[in-house]
């Protein structure tokens, strides 16, 4: 009886901690996680931090010292560059690693291995979009200058040294949750983290949507609805600006052929425009103390972790101050004492599908160029948490991955509508590049003509680089590898068989559109054209819309003595060119006599609304509703059949629509048997729109606020609940130059007063550190949220002296 | 007595060993000085209950809460000023009857061995 009792017991007890040591699905191992010696309590950092600490590391070939201001943000001296990447690696490590680990297994598809299979289907796409191929090459090509190979690797072993003080107890929050360790750095992760940017600026494509258009309506209806050129337009480059090359000659187009008849049978998802980033600079005839002032907000999505770690860099040769990339040595917007520079993205065609016709089904040979080739295969091997791996083969062309044969396309991934099967990518994010050469020259530049030389190393994802200096200058310049194309080169898919359908080399880096110091003494670029119809050479057919880089360029030519509040005041304009452009329209469409006591309330608010998209604008929130559903009631009934998915007509061509073309068949549904005129579709829109806020919120009252609308917010990186944001009460629009949504928006906010004394200001929303048990995680999302900025720290020299640095870390070298 | 042993030799292994080391130092101290299956297991309970309790403060309260808060949102609590508080109960509650139970078997096991021994 004993015995049973005992046996008993110790097996229960025995259980009952094996249990609590281990995850099960998405719930941590609880002991493990709930313990306070090791688990999470460990992480709750206090608010106080150590005034000064001294490390002894092995690695460094001299003592680093870091200040620390009062936003936790790190200013980095050091004697040379090997310390100074070293230190930056160490630093960032300290406050990021968990993110720098996640986003680096997000971009090489190894999601599995930590979160299980619910990732294998997202890994198995990053791998076939050639994630990994591309940011192999990237280290191929860095790792052949020697100075970047230097500043990789003293920038992994700063990342390995840290992770290798830590013990378990030390590991970041999200690694204990989802109960793995941090493995070592290596130069192709800090490669994974800039392929990711291309992935998420230059790595959508609407080819497929293109061709299914294409052969539903023909080529004539194709162009009306989709100009290679839009109807309102204000390009990067000021019209009329001369260009001072001879252009190389440009290939001739093929003839038309519609590479691909067959349809698919897959849904297609609602198509959201993508939000840029505004980048503007003034020169000094514009400012109140006579030097330039810059101006940069990347629009990114927000998380926590920030996508941002802001950085100040000095050593021998070099004192930079700005944002960095966690897991990338440098930093990639900034200023120094002599200039500032920053960027928005170009939305360049560097992603084509080619059709490719195989020569039988072992699919081992593929017919170009009037003979069969062979096709490679990369294996890729997918490790699943319990142990499982799975491998997955991708057959790889000259023109680049096959992302999905037939057989090896799921069902139901949303995330692959747009891919069309059977077809090989080409894409710029593939080919080995030396980015990292322009910020590395950037951090260090003098004047305009170190501006230039740094940008020819540059490649993917091209970006509108503006610059500023003391000396002033001001100029922009639409930057990347441009592939030299046909025109409308790829709007549709090409013919993978056809070598006149490859890529033709690039433009030369030096016809790439630019800039310096144009008569209307400002330059600026909200992701719109990078040059008018004058430009030899075709990059896009279509850019992001044209009304914040309107209202930028409208508000700066007027403006004169500004100062970094009059900028800071544009950067939060909440103003709305969309609502300035139709809204007037649209009223006057509405008949009045039809609506009900709500709607003529609702009526009443939208008509007098200030065409701003303030937080606290009922107007802006029917105003957004009514002209989304319009969009869809103009072109759901030809634009979504499920057969072939396709794209609507731009934002642009809607409007032009709308306001020039009254009588349009496109108006009518063809659903129904009577005949729709714009006058019905507008007010069915009104309708549609006051009766869903109506439905969500009640009767008119607070809740109907923009603010509460549009529900701005910012999640964790992994949604992780509680680790996010709550939701914030600001105001802004994707039409705003004050460019808002959901989740999505400005991710840095910086001004730059240039001057014999820089002064800078920035915000990011978050906070330094990754961790979520630390006070400075999120402590700058309130600054952003009003829509202020911080001035920044900047040090000329390790001993200057300033009452913000509130702690200082000494790396001694061992 | 035998709750101050369990509590202080399981703070300092728990400073160089993971979590679980709570449970075969209660079922080690219980075998060794437990009277009955009651002393065991509250001994063992209480031990890791309050040590953990005393750690898990000395972490929290200078952090003001913040993250014991966001897990207890995680954890899909309510979420107030004072849900760390659950989180606190139950992290320790779980300690505790993790080292309850070892101290138990601990308890029983001695039975057993001295059972064998008066043989």
């Amino acid at each position: 009886m004993k015995i049973v009792k005992a046996v008993l017991a110790s097996f229960f007890a025995l259980a009952m901690v094996i249990v609590l040591n281990t995850k099960f699905g998405d719930i941590p191992a609880l002991a493990k996680f709930l313990n306070p010696f090791q688990g999470f309590w460990a992480n709750a950092e206090s608010k106080e931090q150590d005034r000064r600490l001294s490390l002894d590391i092995e690695g460094l070939k001299s003592d680093v010292e870091i200040h620390f201001d009062d936003q936790m943000i790190p200013h980095i001296f050091a004697d040379n560059n090997h310390d100074l990447y070293f230190a930056q690696g160490y630093i960032t490590a300290k406050d990021r690693l968990w993110q720098m680990d996640f986003q680096t297994r997000f971009a090489s598809g190894r999601l599995s291995e930590v979160v299980g299979p619910k990732a294998l289907e997202l890994d198995r796409y990053q791998r076939r979009m050639g994630m990994t191929f591309g940011a192999e090459n990237m280290v191929n090509a860095m790792m052949d200058d020697p100075e970047i190979k230097e500043t990789m690797d003293a920038y992994t072993a700063g990342v390995n040294a840290y992770i290798h003080s830590l013990k378990p107890g030390d590991y970041p929050l999200e690694f204990k949750l989802l109960n793995y360790a941090p493995e070592d750095w290596k130069p192709l992760n800090s490669a994974l983290l800039l392929k990711l940017m291309s992935a998420t600026l230059a790595g959508g494509s609407n080819e497929f949507y293109m061709n299914n258009i294409l052969n539903k309506f023909g080529p004539e209806i194709t162009k009306n609805l989709f100009p290679d050129y839009p109807f309102r337009e204000d390009p990067i480059i000021p019209v009329g600006t001369k260009w001072d090359f001879d252009p190389i000659k440009t290939p001739e187009a093929p003839k038309l052929n519609l590479s691909d008849k067959t349809a698919y049978t897959i849904k297609t998802k609602e198509i959201e425009e993508g939000i840029g980033s505004n980048n503007w600079a003034i020169a000094g005839e514009k400012s109140a103390n006579g030097f330039p002032i810059l101006a940069n907000d990347p629009h990114l999505d927000l998380t926590l972790p920030s996508i941002w770690y802001q950085i100040q860099l000095a050593s021998s040769d070099m004192n930079s101050c700005g944002v960095s990339i966690p897991g990338a040595p440098g930093i990639i917007i900034g200023f120094n004492q002599n200039i500032a520079w920053g960027v928005t993205n170009v939305g360049a065609d560097v992603l084509d599908w080619y059709n490719i016709k195989f020569k039988d089904n072992s699919k081992k040979e593929y017919w170009y160029n009037n003979q069969w080739n062979s096709i490679k295969q990369r294996i890729e091997t997918i490790k699943v948490t319990g142990g499982s791996t799975i491998t997955d083969t991708v057959l790889y062309t000259h023109h680049g991955p096959i992302v999905y044969t037939s057989q090896q396309r799921p069902q139901n991934f949303s995330k692959i509508n747009n891919i069309p099967t059977g077809h090989a990518l080409r894409w710029v994010a593939h080919d080995g590049s030396n980015d990292t050469r322009t910020f590395f020259l950037l951090n260090r530049a003098k004047n305009y003509t170190d501006y230039r030389k740094a940008l020819t190393f540059y490649s993917a994802p091209a970006q509108n680089f503006i610059f500023a200096s003391i000396e002033n200058d001001i100029a922009i310049t639409p930057n990347g590898y441009l592939p030299l194309k046909w025109p409308g080169q790829g709007k549709f898919l090409l013919d993978g068989t056809d070598p006149a359908n490859d890529w033709q080399g690039r433009i030369p880096a030096e016809h790439n559109p630019t800039v310096k110091n144009p008569d209307r003494k400002f330059v600026s670029s909200a992701n719109q054209f990078p040059n008018d119809p004058s430009y030899p050479y075709y990059v896009n057919w279509e850019y992001a819309g044209y009304e914040r880089s309107h209202r930028i360029n409208k508000r700066l030519s007027i403006m004169s003595q500004a100062s970094v509040d009059s900028l800071r005041n544009l950067q939060n304009d909440n103003y709305s060119i969309l609502a300035e452009n139709i809204l007037a329209t649209l009223t006057s469409l509405i008949d009045t006599k039809s609506l009900n006591s709500l709607e003529k309330e609702g009526f009443g608010i939208v008509s007098r609304w200030n065409k701003h998209f303030d937080a606290n604008e009922i107007g802006a929130s029917i105003f957004e509703l009514w002209h989304k559903n319009l969009g869809v009631q103009i072109w759901q009934d030809e634009f979504d059949d499920p057969k072939a998915p396709m794209r609507y007509p731009s934002r642009d061509r809607s409007v032009e629509l709308l306001l020039n073309e009254p009588n349009s068949i496109w108006f009518d549904n063809i659903k129904t048997p009577k005949k729709e005129t714009r006058t019905d579709l507008v007010n069915a829109s009104f309708k549609f729109a006051m009766d869903s806020l109506k439905r969500k919120y009640g009767p008119i009252s607070k809740a109907w606020e923009w603010a509460n609308l549009k529900s701005t917010h910012v999640p964790h990186l992994a949604k992780i609940a509680g680790f996010g944001s709550k939701k914030l009460y600001n105001g802004g629009s994707k039409t705003s130059v004050n460019a808002m949504s959901e989740t999505n928006g400005p991710s840095w906010r910086m001004i730059v007063a240039l001057g014999d004394n820089v002064k800078a200001y920035g915000v990011f929303p978050g906070g330094e550190s990754g961790n979520p048990g630390s006070h400075y995680y999120d402590n700058m999302v309130d600054t952003w949220t009003d829509g202020k900025l911080h001035e920044l720290v900047f040090l000329k020299s390790k001993n200057e002296t300033s009452n913000r640095v509130i702690s200082t870390w000494k790396l001694n070298k061992k | 007595m035998l709750f101050l042993l369990i509590a202080l030799l399981s703070l300092i292994l728990q400073v160089f060993f993971p979590w679980w080391i709570i449970a075969p130092v209660a079922f080690a101290l219980a075998a060794w000085k437990s009277n009955s299956a009651k002393n065991a297991f509250f001994s063992g309970f209480l031990a890791i209950f309050v040590l953990w309790i005393i750690v898990a403060l000395l972490h929290t309260l200078p952090n003001e809460n913040i993250l014991a808060n966001r897990v207890a949102s995680m954890l899909t609590l309510p979420s107030t000023s004072l849900s760390w508080l659950f989180v606190l109960i139950i992290s320790a509650f779980i300690g505790g009857i993790a080292a309850g139970f070892s101290g138990l078997a601990g308890f029983y096991s001695k039975e057993v061995m001295s059972a064998s021994k008066v043989k």
